[in-house]
């Protein structure tokens, strides 16, 4: 039997399942010194005037003199062709293209894209990052020089961009769409500066936060039964929880510490806790582990929980977002077909795309369908990543001020969520992969907290 | 209408699993006590799926059941459609809409069935129908409407359509694919005519020989008993001359046919007919798969570019499927699934489940088609 648990607040129905969900529970609403805590990263030379911002879900990213999140375009090969960025060019211009480009099969190039007379050159969503005449490169941050003598500042070779869906310091929108593969639009990259952490260790970005893994991709666990620096886990716990080994050259440094285990041994510690993996895991990146009592995932930074009226579900594959009756989050994901894959997933872009999959075309189709998320009376955020919005449901876009029959909904980095008719059962994910190429391209895909099987959780 | 199998018809449908098992390649199976079968253990022996492929009887190039040819898909009907382009929204997102919305649409496409006398299948309802296929041993009134409706569609056919080729693939290699199936209260794998199945979602890769190709027995799996829980099905059945069959019984499977997107069909009145053995299994696994899940897990799953491979048309084929069905009328009269059978192998394995697993899976199960059943059709 499923039930409904309050993100903050949860019934307790059966204590078998309640436990595994406390894990992500815990995770997501962590207490007050653990969401402030940020992740650290490795102090690199910048240009004049660049700067680092904490973003909320990917953690320190380098930004322009306006604390700007910049991004980079890395070439890309898709199913019919390549688009993106060649190392140390820019092939985003500030003229608008009016076709699509055929890079996803099946349909042909020459399309022409939907309101032109409203359509952004690539330049003008991606605004390049200009340097000065007098600019120099520093450390990993270079110029590039284009043909019309503008001089661009690049990353590792990548020319920089800002985006406008970026409102305030520390914003990251413009990568809004999730990558998946082969079958998503050519991705914008955000430019992460690189965590402090040290060799043998790895950092992602999940819809929990900023995972801690081994350079394997293996998940890094903590346990509560240890002290400050100091390891617990005798000779059975280590059958299953294996201490991460620190080499004999490594130093302690910042948040990470030594544990020395036995004379000789040392064990890798974070923020004072010493570090396992465990060798139940089946798959990398896995929360699995941390279903045992006592037992969890570490993350350098807690993702701003999901608005106090959202559930969690279990559902056939893993754990997902759900709204306060239970029903599956959908995110819509859309890039187009152009030279500039550009994104059409949010509600100043125009919404054809959305209403083909969710609706047929057909507007009160998609609003019985696919229903935005109405966000309460009462409802506010305590985040930049999950706002609420004001919508026209007519048109899908932003409600004008004060305008009549808007919608107050909650959006997720901009973009508004939905549930889906299809869904009977809290946990249902029946929507989910609806859309061009398993809803990667134009379409919808559930908004995963775990997902054991397919990585669809991040 | 429920299609509830006589002890007569499932007697038939252990002679047809004989000969099923039989075209696809004896296992060389004997009788085995339970001390001469170390896999069968108190009663019980575990099987993990390792093969399924939607049944389709394949004559070279299709001469004989496909003598008007194939199928055209997405690829063709777009340039028939739209020879000199257009808009995105009127041509790409056109076709990619009546995916979603079929019925929004005439289809004026010509469509290919699959003809001829034969097919691979059970006898789902017990008659001899005018549509009823005979199946190669000579068993008469065999249902499976979904060949006639995919067995032209080349993404379909084995060993070279993409759908058959991956979906088989991932069957084994995907761990949320991972059916298991447990016998118990088995005296003998050859004769006993009351055992229970259980089926579960397991949760680990199975074990394969040092090619990697070749899934072999004797590895465990542990059953997925929380995210797996709704595909946890009891069945009862009983096993002639080493065929087990099933009694018919309202079944989700899980079968995800592509990376990143979950899936199951549902089938109704789902009946197992396969050749037992101490180490493998293999068989017909047949029923009436529900269209609108049949439908909703193929167009999340296999993509118009996908489809492109194969000459598979979502929305021709989603009209072809109402136009077969055969099975599980609505309250008008309409039916609502088409007959179908799955050609499967199954490897012994030991299944790793907890007591408290047993007592709580039926319930959910019920629950589970009480909520469907009562669900508003779309």
């Amino acid at each position: 039997m499923r039930q409904i648990l309050n993100v903050f607040g949860f019934l307790t129905i059966s204590a078998i399942i309640v436990m595994p969900l406390m894990v992500i529970e815990r995770a997501m609403a962590a207490d007050t010194k653990s969401r402030m805590e940020r992740e650290d990263y490795r102090r690199v030379p910048m240009p004049p005037g660049f700067r680092v911002e904490h973003s909320e879900r990917d953690g320190p990213v380098f930004a322009d003199s306006r604390g700007m999140t910049l991004y980079y375009w890395p070439q890309t090969t898709m199913r019919n062709g390549i688009t993106g960025d060649p190392k140390n060019q820019s092939l985003c211009t500030d003229v608008p293209t009016t076709e699509t480009a055929g890079l996803m099969s099946p349909y042909p190039p020459g399309l022409t894209l939907p309101e032109l007379d409203k359509r952004k050159s690539c330049a003008e969503v991606w605004p390049p990052v200009l340097a000065s005449d007098e600019a120099e490169s520093v450390g990993s941050f270079s110029i590039v020089t284009l043909k019309d003598g503008r001089k661009l500042w690049a990353y590792d070779g990548h020319v920089l961009y800002t985006s406008i869906l970026d409102k305030e310091p520390g914003d990251v929108r413009g990568a809004v769409t999730r990558q998946r593969g082969g079958e998503s639009p050519a991705p914008r990259e955000v430019a992460v500066v690189p965590p402090a952490i040290p060799p043998g260790f790895g950092i992602i970005t999940t819809a929990l936060g900023r995972q801690l893994l081994t350079d394997k991709n293996f998940s890094v666990y903590m346990s509560d039964r240890d002290g400050p620096e100091k390891s617990n886990c005798d000779e059975v716990c280590t059958r299953t929880w294996k201490p991460i080994i620190a080499p004999a050259s490594a130093q302690a440094q910042g948040e990470w510490s030594i544990v020395e285990r036995s004379p000789g041994v040392r064990q890798w510690a974070f923020r004072k806790n010493p570090l396992y993996t465990s060798v139940l895991d089946a798959d990398i990146r896995s929360l699995e582990g941390s279903d045992a009592p006592g037992w969890h995932n570490v993350y350098t930074q807690k993702a701003p929980p999901p608005p106090t009226e959202f559930t969690m579900q279990d559902s056939i594959t893993g754990v997902v977002l759900a709204d306060s009756h239970g029903k599956t989050i959908y995110l819509y994901n859309c890039g187009d077909d152009s030279m500039d894959q550009l994104a059409c997933d949010h509600p100043d872009a125009p919404q054809v795309y959305r209403l083909a999959i969710c609706g047929g075309g057909k507007v009160e189709r998609c609003l019985r369908d696919w229903p935005y998320v109405v966000a309460s009376a009462d409802a506010k955020s305590d985040s930049r990543t999950w706002t609420v919005i004001e919508i026209d449901p007519q048109t899908g876009h932003f409600a004008q001020p004060g305008q009549g029959g808007a919608l107050r909904v909650w959006a997720y980095r901009g973009a508004p969520v939905y549930t889906h008719s299809g869904d009977d059962a809290p946990g249902d994910i029946n929507g989910h992969a609806n859309g061009e190429f398993g809803g990667g391209r134009n379409g919808f895909r559930a908004f995963f907290l775990r997902d054991d099987f397919f990585n669809n959780a991040g | 209408m429920k299609h509830q199998a006589s002890k007569k018809q499932l007697a038939s449908l252990a002679a047809g699993a004989i000969c099923a098992a039989a075209a696809f390649g004896s296992v060389g199976m004997t009788a085995y006590a339970e001390d001469s079968t170390p896999a069968l253990k108190d009663g019980r022996i575990g099987y993990a799926l390792t093969d399924a492929r939607w049944a389709i009887l394949q004559t070279e190039n299709g001469k004989t059941e496909c003598p008007d040819g194939f199928n055209e898909g997405p690829r063709e009907q777009f340039k028939a459609l739209y020879p000199d382009g257009g808009a995105v929204a009127d041509t790409q997102l056109e076709r990619e809409s009546i995916a979603r919305y079929p019925q929004d649409k005439e289809d004026n496409f010509s469509y290919r069935h699959a003809k001829g006398k034969y097919a691979i299948g059970l006898n789902l309802d017990g008659k001899v129908g005018p549509n009823d296929f005979t199946s190669e041993a000579g068993e008469a009134g065999v249902d499976n409407q979904l060949f006639r409706a995919i067995g032209c569609t080349r993404l379909f056919r084995a060993p070279d359509g993409t759908f058959a080729h991956f979906t088989n693939m991932w069957v084994r290699e995907m761990n949320f694919n991972r059916i298991l199936v447990e016998l118990s209260n088995v005296d003998s794998l050859e004769n006993d005519e009351s055992v229970d199945v259980t089926m579960y979602r397991g949760k680990d890769r199975l074990i394969t020989d040092a090619t990697g190709a070749n899934i072999i027995p004797g590895g465990s799996n542990r059953v997925d008993e929380r995210f797996g829980a709704e595909f946890t099905h009891h069945l009862k059945g009983k096993i002639e001359n080493g065929v087990l069959t099933t009694e018919p019984s309202d079944v989700r499977w899980p079968w995800a046919v592509f990376l990143q997107r979950p899936g199951f069909y549902d089938i109704h009145d789902l009946r197992f007919s396969v050749k037992l053995g101490p180490e493998h299994a293999e068989g017909l696994v047949a029923g009436y798969a529900d269209i609108e899940t049949w439908y909703a897990q193929l167009i999340r799953s296999w993509s118009t570019h996908h489809s492109s491979y194969g000459g598979l048309s979502q929305p021709s084929l989603y009209r072809q499927m109402y136009q077969l069905a055969d099975g599980h009328p609505d309250e008008t009269g309409a039916m609502t699934a088409i007959s179908s059978a799955i050609t499967v192998k199954m490897t012994q394995v030991f299944i790793e489940r907890s007591g408290a697993e047993m007592a709580s899976d039926h319930d959910q199960q019920e629950q589970r088609y009480v909520a469907l059943d009562s669900s508003p059709a779309r």
